[in-house]
This record gives C-alpha cells, sequence and structure tokens, in this order.
C-alpha cells in the first residue's frame, strides 16, 4: 500500500529525515515510534502529501505523491499533530465539508458522515461549534475526519496526544477497528502505545529507521533488564543473597529509603544482551521468582519487585549502541541466538539498521 | 475541480460569521450611502446648468477619491486571512492533504471573496432606483450606470487578487494587511503621476495606463475601453497566479 524509498527532508541545514525506507503492507497497524523530535511527523506529513520530499520517493497504492499528488492523497485520511480544525463551523458542518472536499458523492455522504462520527464518538457533539469542544473531542473530530471518505489508508500523527487515560483507550480500540477494514500508519512517542494498536513497530532516531519488527519483539526488547526491590532488611545481606540467583548478572543497592530498616536494591538480569525475543522474557519472570523465593527464604520482607528500565530512552540506547565500525549489524546480534534462529535475517525477528 | 465548491462555501461561511465582515459592510455602506447624499444635495443645490455634462451618476464613481479611499481600507481587511489565517491555525494542513489542486484553492478563496465584494455593491443599486424616481423623464443613462458598476467590479477584482496574493505570501495577516494597502497605494499614487508627469513623456503614458481614477473617469461615463479591460485582467491573473504558485511553494519549505 505506501513504499517509501530513500526518502529525505531537509530543512535548511538540518536534516529532518534521512534516507528512510519502508513498506506497509495491506491492513498492517505500523506504529511509527521515536522521541519527540525525531522526524516522525516530518514523514508522516510527506506521505500525507503535505511536504515535499528533498529526496527520495513515496508510492500510495502506486501513485507518487510527488507527480501524482491528487491520486495519491485521494487514498488517505490524514490526521495531523495539533489536530487543526475550524473553529466557527459545527462539528457536522465540518464533516460536511470535509466529505464534500474529499468527493464523497452525495448520495453517500449523510450516511459516511453519520457513520464516522458513530465511529469516532461525536454524535453527541454534532451540533455544538468546534470551538466550545473539549481537547477530547477535537481530536475525536479529527479521527472522524481522517475516516469519512473511507480511504484505504489512514495515516494518524500523534491521535493520543493530550487526552486522559479514558479517551486514550477509546482511540485505541478505534484504531484496532479501523484495521479491520484500513491500513493505519500511526505516530507516538510512548511505546504501550505501539504495543497497544500496531501490529509492526519503526523505531525512527534523528531522522533514521534505527529498528523495526513486529510489536511481540519490541516489546520483549522492552521488558527491561531490571528488577528493582525494596525489601525490610539489611541490603548488604540482601546484595550476598541475590548475587548467588541463577540468571543474575549484577546487584547493586539503591540509594534512599524513607524508613529505617527498609532498602532498595536493583538486580540486573543476566543475558541482557540477548534479550529480544519472548523466550527471554519468560526466562527473565523465572529469574525474578527466583530472585524473590531467595530473598525470602533468608529472611528478608519483600515489599516490592518493579521492573525498570524498558523506557523508549532506554530501548533506543540499546539499539542505538552499535559498534563504531558502522557496520550494518542486522539483527543477528539482537535476539537470533536466543531462540529466534535465523528469523531474525529473515525478517522476523527485529532488524537493526545499521547507521 | 470537484474541490472548487466546498472550499467557496466554506469561504463565504467564513466570511459572514466573523464580526468583522459586518462591521467592514455597515462601514462601507454608510460611507457611499453619505457620500451619495452630499453629492445629490450638491447637484439638486447649484441645478443642470452648473454642472454641466456632469450627472450624480459620473461623480459618484468618476471624479472622486472617496471611492478608492474606501477600498483602500475594505480590501487589506477581507483578503489578509485568506490563507495567513489557514497557515497561522494549521488547517492548511488538512486542507492541502485533501484531493484538492492549489489552483481550486486559490480560484475558490477568490471567487468566494470577491462574491463578498459584489454583494457589498449590490444595495448601491438603490441609488439608481431613486435617481431615476427622482428625475422621472429618465435622464438616468442606464450603460453609463452599468459600465460604471463593471469599473468598480473590475478595480475590486484586481485589489482583491494582489490582496489574495500577499495572504499568501506571508503567514502573518497584519504583514499581508500592511502590503496590500501598500500596493494598492502605490499604484494609486503611480496613478496620480498622469497629472504630475509632462504629456508626451513615458512616465505620463505609464502613469496614465495604471490611473484607477482615469479608468473609473471613463467607465462612469460610459466609455469601456479595451486597454483598461487587459490591465485589469493581468491586475487578476498575475497576482493569482503568483499565489496559486507559492501554495505550490509551501510543500518544499
Amino acid at each position: 500500500m505506501i513504499r517509501v524509498s530513500h526518502l529525505s527532508k531537509r530543512y535548511g541545514a538540518q536534516l529532518a529525515v534521512d534516507d528512510v525506507s519502508f513498506e506497509v503492507g495491506k491492513g498492517e497497524v505500523l506504529g511509527f515510534l521515536g522521541p519527540n523530535g525525531a522526524g516522525k511527523s516530518t514523514t508522516l506529513r510527506i506521505l500525507a502529501g503535505f511536504l515535499a520530499p528533498t529526496s527520495g520517493t513515496v508510492a500510495i497504492d502506486g501513485h507518487d505523491v510527488a507527480t501524482d499528488s491528487i491520486e495519491a492523497r485521494r487514498r488517505i485520511g490524514y490526521m495531523p499533530e495539533a489536530v487543526p480544525l475550524y473553529p466557527e463551523m459545527r462539528v457536522v458542518e465540518y464533516l460536511r465539508f470535509r466529505a464534500e472536499l474529499k468527493g464523497v458523492s452525495r448520495a453517500t455522504r449523510g450516511s459516511r458522515i453519520d457513520d464516522a462520527m458513530s465511529q469516532a464518538a461525536v454524535l453527541d457533539v454534532a451540533h455544538k461549534r468546534i470551538e466550545h469542544l473539549s481537547k477530547g473531542y477535537r481530536q475525536r473530530v479529527g479521527l472522524a475526519d481522517a475516516i469519512v471518505a473511507r480511504p484505504p489508508i489512514i495515516i494518524l500523527d500523534e491521535p493520543t496526544a493530550g487526552l486522559d487515560p479514558n479517551q486514550i483507550r477509546e482511540v485505541r480500540q478505534l484504531v484496532r477497528d479501523l484495521s479491520r477494514e484500513h491500513t493505519v500508519v500511526l505516530s507516538t512517542h510512548i511505546l504501550s502505545e505501539v504495543e497497544a494498536c500496531a501490529t509492526r513497530v519503526l523505531l525512527i532516531h534523528r531522522g533514521k529507521i534505527v529498528a523495526e519488527g513486529p510489536t511481540g519483539e519490541i516489546q520483549a526488547m522492552r521488558g527491561g533488564q531490571a528488577v528493582d526491590f525494596t525489601l525490610r532488611g539489611d541490603a548488604k545481606g540482601a546484595l550476598s543473597v541475590l548475587a548467588d540467583v541463577e540468571g543474575v548478572a549484577a546487584v547493586a543497592a539503591l540509594e534512599g529509603g524513607d524508613e529505617a530498616g527498609v532498602s532498595g536494591v536493583r538486580v540486573t538480569l543476566g543475558d541482557a544482551a540477548t534479550a529480544a525475543t519472548l523466550e527471554v522474557g519468560e526466562a527473565r519472570g523465572r529469574t525474578v521468582e527466583r530472585c524473590t523465593a531467595a530473598l525470602v527464604a533468608a529472611g528478608f520482607g519483600v515489599r516490592e519487585a518493579r521492573r525498570s528500565g524498558g523506557s523508549l530512552e532506554e530501548v533506543f540506547a540499546s539499539l542505538t549502541k552499535d559498534d563504531p565500525s558502522g557496520e550494518p549489524s542486522a539483527g543477528a546480534d539482537a535476539g537470533a541466538g536466543a531462540g529466534a534462529g535465523a528469523g531474525a535475517g529473515a525478517g522476523a525477528g527485529v532488524v537493526r539498521r545499521g547507521r | 475541480m470537484t474541490s472548487f465548491w466546498p472550499i467557496y462555501k466554506r469561504e463565504l461561511f467564513a466570511f459572514f460569521v466573523t464580526p468583522l465582515a459586518w462591521v467592514l459592510i455597515v462601514v462601507f455602506l454608510l460611507t457611499q450611502g453619505m457620500h451619495f447624499f452630499l453629492l445629490v444635495d450638491e447637484f439638486a443645490r447649484s441645478g443642470a446648468e452648473a454642472a454641466g455634462d456632469e450627472t450624480p451618476l459620473s461623480a459618484f464613481f468618476g471624479n472622486t477619491v472617496l471611492l478608492y479611499m474606501v477600498l483602500f481600507a475594505l480590501v487589506p481587511p477581507m483578503t489578509m486571512r485568506l490563507f495567513a489565517e489557514e497557515r497561522r491555525s494549521g488547517t492548511i494542513e488538512t486542507l492541502m492533504t485533501a484531493p484538492v489542486s492549489s489552483a481550486a484553492v486559490v480560484l475558490a478563496k477568490y471567487l468566494a471573496v470577491l462574491t463578498t465584494y459584489a454583494a457589498m455593491w449590490l444595495p448601491t443599486a438603490m441609488y439608481l432606483v431613486i435617481l431615476r424616481r427622482a428625475d422621472p423623464e429618465g435622464q438616468l443613462d442606464w450603460n453609463a450606470a452599468a459600465s460604471a458598476y463593471l469599473g468598480v467590479f473590475l478595480v475590486g477584482a484586481g485589489y482583491l487578487a494582489v490582496g489574495l496574493c500577499a495572504s499568501a505570501l506571508t503567514r502573518s495577516q497584519f504583514l499581508a494587511m500592511l502590503f496590500t494597502a501598500l500596493v494598492l497605494l502605490s499604484l494609486f499614487i503611480l496613478g496620480v503621476g498622469e497629472f504630475v508627469a509632462r504629456e508626451g513623456t513615458t512616465l505620463h503614458d505609464v502613469c496614465a495606463h495604471v490611473s484607477v481614477w482615469a479608468h473609473m473617469n471613463d467607465f462612469a461615463s460610459g466609455i469601456v475601453d479595451s486597454r483598461h479591460l487587459v490591465f485589469y485582467a493581468t491586475m487578476i491573473a498575475l497576482p493569482l497566479f503568483i499565489a496559486t504558485r507559492a501554495v505550490d511553494a509551501w510543500r518544499w519549505e
């Protein structure tokens, strides 16, 4: 559906998108994941035909966004990051305008607008002016606009930004519903977001794709390489107990501890380097179980065991600490050794992109 | 071009929903009404003999700067928001990612604001009715009236095209307004040069060609000069062309 090859975008001296290539197949939900300023929005804007690439090509269903722009745009429903809307219009007026603009025929327009409004759950504000809507409703009006013409491809730039947890859940559910009929590309800087919605993940950092793979693989990487224990008892004793547990690579005392007699210990799990598969995730869980059992057996009161690490930054750090030689280290060291077999090389695992 | 109508309709809606639109219309009609009243009053006082071949109609549309003064105040605020506002608020992003061509967007916005302009002049047709009633003998020259309105329409159309172009060139509504007013005033002042430069010089010819004042004098006395038509066709087409290219160019920013 979408074929991006060697896409670059330069703003003056700054290279916002740097030689990005990927494809999105029919029915996929691609999660574009990266910290703020990584080039997600710029890439999506190019896909949607709002910006022209400095070099490289984007084909939407075979139509080049630069040379055959209108045909390409006809196949896309796009929601920009800030969800710009006309404040003076009522919701239903706005959607009528957008549907007509996107060439929805007069005969089907009414039912399409009703469908979009009920899917995006904005029926109850249909006759309210957009300027009087809350952030959550505006976001959903933007979603209704993206789906109103039933385009085969839907591009959502940070669809849950600024929403409360309930609304986030609703939007994620909507994205899952949409994926039954549409190809969806969405961007986010929240790791759990792609885990909830996407079938495939693309990690982008400083304009480059640093990794891509099925969501499950990224999830496993996120598992975290350390577990923090809060326990009642002497930290030094706990350290010596934990150091002997199978699967533990290193132990360290944590600072703080507000209450007397309570201390914190960080356990770094072993085999962290080969951490990118679900099997390893399971093995890690077992290690945590063993640690807890050992502590309890030694008479410590375990109050809390909390996964630490695995934040987006840490995943990025682990992905971007490539060997300085600049050799592309495709997948092999990221998980192939630990059960995924040669799958990583064949595209089943997480593929690290060399720089 | 299927995208033309929805943009045209929305643009009209967006204009009339703002208080600014109604303020502009009221001020415009008040000024024109007062202007008309003063002229007719003057003619009634001095009598037909003193006026020579001047009629209230030709005086209203022709030999006066008041008409342009109103347009200078009217056009920049009418056109400043057309693109600048969409770019400031970001709605340009949803607009331009819909399957629309830049030319359709420019044309729809332009014709919407031109329609508004024409609608503002519509009530002044009442003045003709008043003149006709005051003078049942039929002194009123309907041809001159028609050409005067054609002139007013063309001047406005040219000015609005310049305003739209300015709005496409900057993100700031204020700058768009300033730029439009500056261009229109410069053009007007250049036209006044017709009376300053010596006859026979190139400068005089150039000034005479662009003089909105001289054009309106002709139109108001029933003369439709093809050179004037060419001038206004250029003054409409060129800014619209530049605006279309500017809209295309945003993709490359």
